[in-house]
């Protein structure tokens, strides 16, 4: 182990993660801090150029003073199969207005029509729900937030890779709490130790590389649990039907406009697993009826567009994003594929949506960790704009909560031996072979964790056997030691992606029920009476420990009023 | 995937490696034809290091502002089982 050395940083308010969830965080901690708050965001890449939100069109739920907030609230519970803190999600949904002003303050543009009111549109699946996209989209919205948080002073570190969450020496004594974090700059490698009083991860959700935005891996979560934090919502996940080898956002708006999901036969295979909606039915529930296709026999599986008027193709690939615009025009261009043609189609897993347990203000079980974006866990649906609506309410109540915290928690001591394990860990013995081996490892990981028997139609008697696949990965993985700083981030990623796996199988074998994304061959219903709760685990000495916690429903339960969701396909997000 | 830059208009400017989210590209130390003969002109240049690690996000052919950063629409590392 070579000699320690790096750089220390003190801050009130540490933000790791600058995505929607981390920009806002930041913004309250400033807004709400008394003045000389100190605040710091880091991020691995270039803050407000990079991460989820960036490459969206950063689609956004926002309700506007005249509409009817407890049916909003109501639907989006059930869309949810009750997977959310009620609570939580109502003030997200309460406070969107504000935080829609907030950005046009920071001079973000949100299109309004010749009357002055603004553009929106329903969201898939949902009736009174209504998302409005900023002028630029995503990346615009992330920039301006940049800009924003310099001009109000916040700290901005871009290229720092968190690579550990510090208890200090008092770790589980009176008085313990998060003591800020440690990780390394992601091109110079050196070695960065920033000392908070309250800590907010907005790491994303956990990912496999997988979807459109394959550096955002959700790392946070894993180090959150680490570090004590109970997860929660590991056996959910967000897995839609995309394209092999090139990237097609308008999905939704294809199978509006008269797109097919087709099987090897020709057959239309939806109607059969979704009599009533068809086509139109939950992304949830087209992938389980790939799946089940897939069980049949009856693959490959194919989107035929072949159906979509000539006159309206040109509107739905038409796109705020600008990487979308040059994606589409290379694709004609440069490879001569016909978007509106038959393309094979599979479910691929985008993220999970499992994250860090916090109650509805934020705060984690550890004290100085609170969490905002999509890696809290308050709801477990992914309708268009509501995720980002999410990720902005919970970034500015996380923040808020912060700087509550920042007198009842005790000033951070730093533990010599704590960073001095997080420093080697991070500059262990360095091996250039492990590049190819860590990205093999990482392939055998995305081929057992996408299987769709497992990830998508599970069933006890295959879960059990893919531990034992994943403990041999895991066993392979522990070997590999970084040739460069490039490949050390990756290296740390992958090890996160490997106990999330294990924690998403293992809470996949816990929920004996189906609801939301989470489908078991061995028992396909949902079950209220037994399973109207989160799968919470926590680390035991090294050993995941489950435990079931209820989730309260002071806003709607299932047949309750407002428990049937009327469904807008047409025209929706 | 990132294909090419066409480094013989290349100001060394450093957008398109700063703006990548997955550390593909590196600016680093190259000799190039020097103006005067007999002179060693250095500069940095951007370099593909990473190829295989592009998530074909578009940033960098977006954001150069010589428009000489070249990416191919499809994907080539996409994880392909189900």
């Amino acid at each position: 182990m070579s000699a320690m050395h790096g750089t220390l940083i003190d801050t009130d308010v540490l933000v790791i993660g600058a995505g929607a969830g981390g920009l806002l965080a930041a913004l309250s901690a400033k807004r709400h801090g008394p003045p000389g708050t100190r605040v710091t965001l880091v991020d691995t890449w270039l803050v407000g150029r990079t991460g989820h939100t960036a490459f969206s069109n950063a689609w956004t739920v926002v309700v506007e003073p005249d509409d009817d907030l407890d049916a909003i609230a109501r639907e989006i519970i059930a869309g949810n199969d009750w997977m959310a803190d009620q609570p939580l999600v109502h003030e997200v949904l309460a406070t969107s207005y504000e935080r829609m002003k907030d950005l046009e303050a920071l001079e973000l543009e949100f299109p309004k029509d010749g009357e002055g009111r603004y553009v929106r549109r329903p969201t898939r699946g949902l009736d009174a729900t209504r998302v409005l996209s900023p002028v630029g989209g995503g990346m615009e919205l992330c920039w301006r937030l940049r800009r924003g948080l310099e001009a109000a002073g916040v700290q901005i570190l871009d290229r720092i890779f968190v690579t550990g969450l510090m208890r200090g020496a008092r770790a589980n004594a009176p008085g313990d709490a998060l003591t800020g974090a440690a990780g390394v700059h992601s091109r110079s490698g050196e070695f960065h130790v920033i000392k908070a009083r309250a800590t907010i991860v907005c790491t994303n959700a956990i990912t496999f590389r997988s979807g459109f935005v394959r550096d955002i891996t959700g790392t946070g979560t894993l180090l959150a649990y680490k570090a004590g934090a109970r997860l929660r919502n590991m056996e959910f996940s967000y897995t839609r039907p995309g394209t092999p080898r090139f990237y097609f956002e308008g999905i939704t708006f294809a199978i509006q406009e008269g797109a097919r999901f087709v099987n090897a036969r020709g057959e239309r295979f939806m109607p059969r697993h979704e009599p009533v909606w068809g086509d139109e039915a939950d992304v949830p529930r087209i992938a389980r009826a790939m799946a089940l296709e897939r069980q049949r026999g009856n693959d490959p599986l194919y989107l035929d567009m072949s159906g979509v008027p000539e006159a309206v193709r040109g509107d739905f690939i038409r796109s705020k994003v600008k990487w979308m615009e040059y994606f589409y025009r290379k694709l004609g261009e440069e490879t001569g594929t016909d978007l509106f043609d038959k393309a094979p189609y599979y479910p691929q897993n985008q993220m999970t949506k499992g994250g860090i347990r916090t109650d509805r203000h934020c705060r984690s079980d550890v004290p100085g960790l609170l969490v905002a974006g999509l890696a809290q866990p308050g709801a477990a649906n992914h309708f268009a704009g509501f995720h980002i609506g999410m990720c902005i309410g919970t970034g500015w109540i996380a923040g808020r909560s912060a700087i509550e915290d920042l007198d009842r928690l005790p000033p951070p001591a730093l533990d010599a031996a704590e960073v001095n394990a997080l420093h080697a860990a991070s500059f262990a013995p360095r091996e250039d072979k492990a590049q190819a081996e860590s990205d093999r490892l990482l392939r055998d990981l995305q081929s057992l964790m996408f299987a769709y028997d497992v990830s998508v139609w599970k069933h006890a008697d295959r879960l059990a056997p893919a531990l034992e696949r994943l403990a041999a990965i895991r066993g392979e993985f522990a070997a590999l030691a970084a040739p460069h700083t490039h490949e050390l981030v990756r290296l740390k990623e992958t090890e996160a992606m490997l106990l999330a796996a294990d924690l998403i199988l293992r809470a996949s074998i816990e929920r004996t029920e189906s609801r939301l994304s989470h489908f078991r061959e061995d028992f396909d219903f949902r079950d209220d009476a037994n399973w109207l709760c989160w799968v919470d685990v926590r680390e035991d000495a090294g050993t995941p420990r489950f435990e079931m916690t209820p989730i309260a429903t002071p806003i709607s339960a299932p047949g309750g009023v407002g428990a049937a969701v009327k469904r807008r396909v047409r025209g929706a997000a | 995937m990132i294909e090419s830059i066409d480094l013989s208009r290349c100001t060394g400017c450093g957008i398109c490696d700063i703006v990548c989210p997955a550390d593909v590209i590196h600016m680093e130390q190259a000799s190039v034809a020097p103006e005067v003969p007999g002179l060693i002109e250095r500069k940095l240049l951007p370099v593909i290091k990473f190829r295989e690690h592009c998530i074909t996000c578009f940033s960098c052919e977006i954001f150069c502002p010589e428009r000489i950063v070249d990416v191919h629409p499809v994907i080539r590392n996409r994880p392909r089982a189900w």
